[in-house]
């Protein structure tokens, strides 16, 4: 077995360019996945059930189901419902779908944290139900929920490699696409996993101290 | 009431100026203690005093720091090499200890697995005794301790006296030299301590040598054949029931004795109990 | 039009794929159980070799997208001279990548369990290998049980993702049918509604046997 670097550095131009694309769909797809968790979370608490069915039913299925197949749906069944999305619009469209599924767990369980008597009280003064939501509810939760939060959000970087499945131009994609073109696959891929191994210990060190810092802050100010 | 203390042959545990130290703190300094065959010990008094340190050294539950024990003859825990203390192999420590039998203050039985599994499966794995013979013997140990007819429950479905009297059984099963236990009536209810104390009187009755750390003043007074009395990590009393409840002059124990008979009337039990 | 009739023609075909789905997902998750149990007892142990291995381990097979080391194995291994049956590398790497996730759960198991019931096994003579084997593992298990199941169906998941090199399970079958009907909604959907269906069997299973080895069982 050889082992030829220059594979990599005569190629850096393509694989910087997947990085960007990978931090790219793995921004939009939390960005979005978050929102619609948030959304849901609240729908499914404070509506009636005939809301809250659908969605439940919605989480269920994106928890129960492989990712791959999700996003072979959208990609390759969109065009039934005249949704002819490019791969990187279906990509970040299956990643936030199926990260929301997940954290609206997260908020869910965070509005649940919060004790019922703060909300009555809200209530008792007169504030509506999304204020409340708003100033009394999300600024506790989030101090709670945040570590959970940013466990999800670094899964969903590790989910992103599946886009290349369908065709996304991103890091794994690249970098595979280089390995067959040369033969040169142990170079390729082992300097991929290395890549994403690097890039997952950051991250979760920087959600690590962002907890701390959060932590640290609420607890100066009296609550 | 005990068969009599076989004072003439060695001691079945041999504590020779044991010390244990946590870190900076020392729980037992210096402790001297002969357990010789047949007699029951009871260990007393105050919460931090060390006198469960001592008994879980005994076991080697925990290492001691400094000192001797022996068990039958052997060192526990260590070798000797040129006057040096070396750490023997955990399968070396539990052939020394084979024949010291454990009772704990929180029962410790093993969840997942019956009363009767809890007595059978150490016979089965740690004597390797096959499955019939151990199922036998583990339910006539049930039996002795007044629980052949919940052989077949969990540890939750049993009361904290069962529970404790199914540890005794697990104990008594591996045919132990010498019991040890460690306030194994603390854990529990008031009612229920009469029946654990009962098995244990049993157990002193058939002669078996017992090391009892306890805070039954009753149970001491009437049963022990000596009373040794911890405080502060040292031996600060010891001797017989009579010597140490009633001529004892130490002051602390005293005091700790003086917290005992305010609470629990035991001296009208104890008369006839320690007279030999 | 939604074609109903396609779903049923190639539901037995489907079906039959993904028993192949159940058997890699299933035997990866058993294989892995012994990895993470011994990643996680080195892990705890007090060799330092031993924790920094545990250590490395779980940070890298958590650490690399579960394709990428798919890929790796499938291009790589004949490299060094292993020669291996696509499905047999693709279950080995399903087993290290959840191996990884296990230990983390069993850590927490094992850390759960009370020390007096360990004290209490080694009073009694119990070597360090059957006290593992015989009240660790079997504690620690009932103690995790829900986080085992989730993985579990974790598993089943992600084993789709070995179709991508080459292995014929429901996904790939799946893909096969779709690109030969030009119908991929239909199929798609029915793939996805039997994985729906393996993961709500596999947690139906493992609610029942929660209840049934509940630690604390009501008086």
């Amino acid at each position: 077995m050889t082992f030829n670097p220059a594979i990599l550095t005569d190629n850096w131009r393509e694989i910087l360019d997947g990085m960007a694309l990978t931090i790219l769909i793995w921004a939009a797809g939390t960005a979005i996945g978050l929102v619609i968790g948030l959304a849901v979370a609240v729908l499914q608490l404070f509506t009636n059930r005939w809301l809250a069915a659908p969605l439940t039913l919605y989480v269920a299925v994106m928890r129960g189901t492989p990712f791959l197949i999700q996003l072979f749906v959208i990609y390759y069944g969109g065009p039934f419902f005249g949704l002819d999305l490019t791969p990187l619009t279906a990509g970040i469209a299956g990643l936030a779908l199926y990260g929301g599924a997940y954290f609206s767990e997260i908020f869910r369980a965070g509005f649940l944290s919060v004790p019922p008597g703060q909300i009555e009280a809200a209530r008792m003064m007169g504030i509506g139900r999304l204020d409340i939501v708003r100033h009394v509810q999300l600024p506790q939760m989030l101090v709670i929920i945040l570590p959970a939060l940013a466990n999800m959000t670094v899964l969903l970087s590790k989910e992103t490699a599946v886009l290349s499945v369908i065709t996304v131009n991103e890091l794994t994609s690249v970098v595979q696409s280089i390995g067959s073109t040369t033969f040169a696959f142990a170079e390729t891929l082992l300097f991929l996993a290395l890549v994403y191994w690097a890039f997952l210990e950051i991250v979760t060190a920087a959600a690590r101290r962002l907890e701390k810092r959060v932590g640290r802050f609420m607890l100066r100010t009296p609550s | 009431m005990t068969a009599t203390p076989d004072t003439g042959s060695r001691p079945i545990i041999d504590v020779r100026g044991v010390w244990k130290r946590f870190g900076t703190a020392e729980v037992l300094k210096g402790i001297d203690l002969a357990i010789r065959k047949s007699e029951v010990t009871c260990i007393i008094g105050p919460s931090g005093s060390g006198k469960s340190t001592l008994l879980r050294c005994i076991a080697f539950l925990e290492e001691y720091s400094e000192g001797e024990i022996y068990i039958e003859g052997e060192l526990l825990g260590f070798s000797l090499e040129n006057g040096k203390r070396r750490r023997v192999s955990d399968a070396e420590v539990a052939r020394v200890r084979r024949n010291v039998g454990f009772v704990f203050q929180q029962f410790n039985l093993w969840p997942h697995m019956t009363a009767l599994e809890n007595v059978a499966m150490p016979l089965k794995l740690a004597r390797g005794i096959a499955r019939e013979d151990a199922e036998k013997r583990a339910r006539r140990m049930l039996e002795k301790v007044g629980l052949g007819h919940r052989a077949e429950a969990y540890p939750s479905q049993l009361s904290g006296g069962q529970q404790q009297r199914v540890g005794i059984a697990r104990a008594l099963a591996m045919e132990p030299h010498i019991m040890l236990f460690d306030e194994p009536t603390s854990a529990l209810d008031p009612e229920l301590v009469g029946e654990v104390l009962q098995v244990m009187r049993d157990l002193a009755a058939e002669g078996m040598t017992m090391a009892v750390v306890t805070h039954e003043m009753g149970f001491a007074a009437q049963v022990a054949d000596t009373v040794v009395f911890i405080d502060h990590g040292v031996i600060a009393a010891s001797g017989s029931p009579q010597q140490v409840f009633r001529k004892d002059e130490n002051p602390r124990l005293r005091q700790f004795l003086q917290n005992y008979f305010e609470r629990n009337v035991f001296w009208q039990g104890a008369e006839d109990g320690a007279a030999p | 039009m939604f074609d109903v009739n396609l779903i049923i023609k190639s539901l037995p075909m489907l079906l039959q794929a993904s028993v192949w789905t159940v058997i890699y997902s299933l035997s990866s998750v058993a294989i892995g159980f012994c990895i993470g149990t011994l990643v996680c007892a080195a892990g705890l142990s007090s060799s330092r070799l031993g924790r920094g291995f545990s250590a490395f381990y779980v940070s890298f097979f958590r650490g690399v997208p579960l394709l990428v080391q798919l890929l790796i194995s499938y291009y790589c291994l004949p490299l060094i001279g292993v020669n291996v049956p696509s499905s047999v590398a693709a279950v080995g790497t399903l087993a290290l990548c959840t191996g990884a996730y296990l230990a983390e759960i069993l850590r927490g198991g094992f850390l759960g369990i009370p020390p007096g019931l360990i004290e209490a096994a080694r009073m009694v003579g119990l070597s360090r290998a059957k006290i593992l084997t015989r009240i660790e593992v079997p504690l620690a298990v009932r103690l995790t049980l829900p986080s085992l199941v989730n993985e579990t169906t974790m598993m089943v998941k992600a084993s789709s993702l070995i179709s991508v090199v080459g292995v014929l399970e429901l996904t790939r079958l799946a893909q096969n049918i779709a690109t030969s009907t030009f119908q991929p909604l239909e199929i798609y959907l029915t793939a996805g509604a039997i994985y729906f269906v393996i993961n709500g069997a596999i947690t139906l299973v493992g609610g029942f046997a929660e209840s049934r080895f509940r630690l604390e069982k009501a008086r």
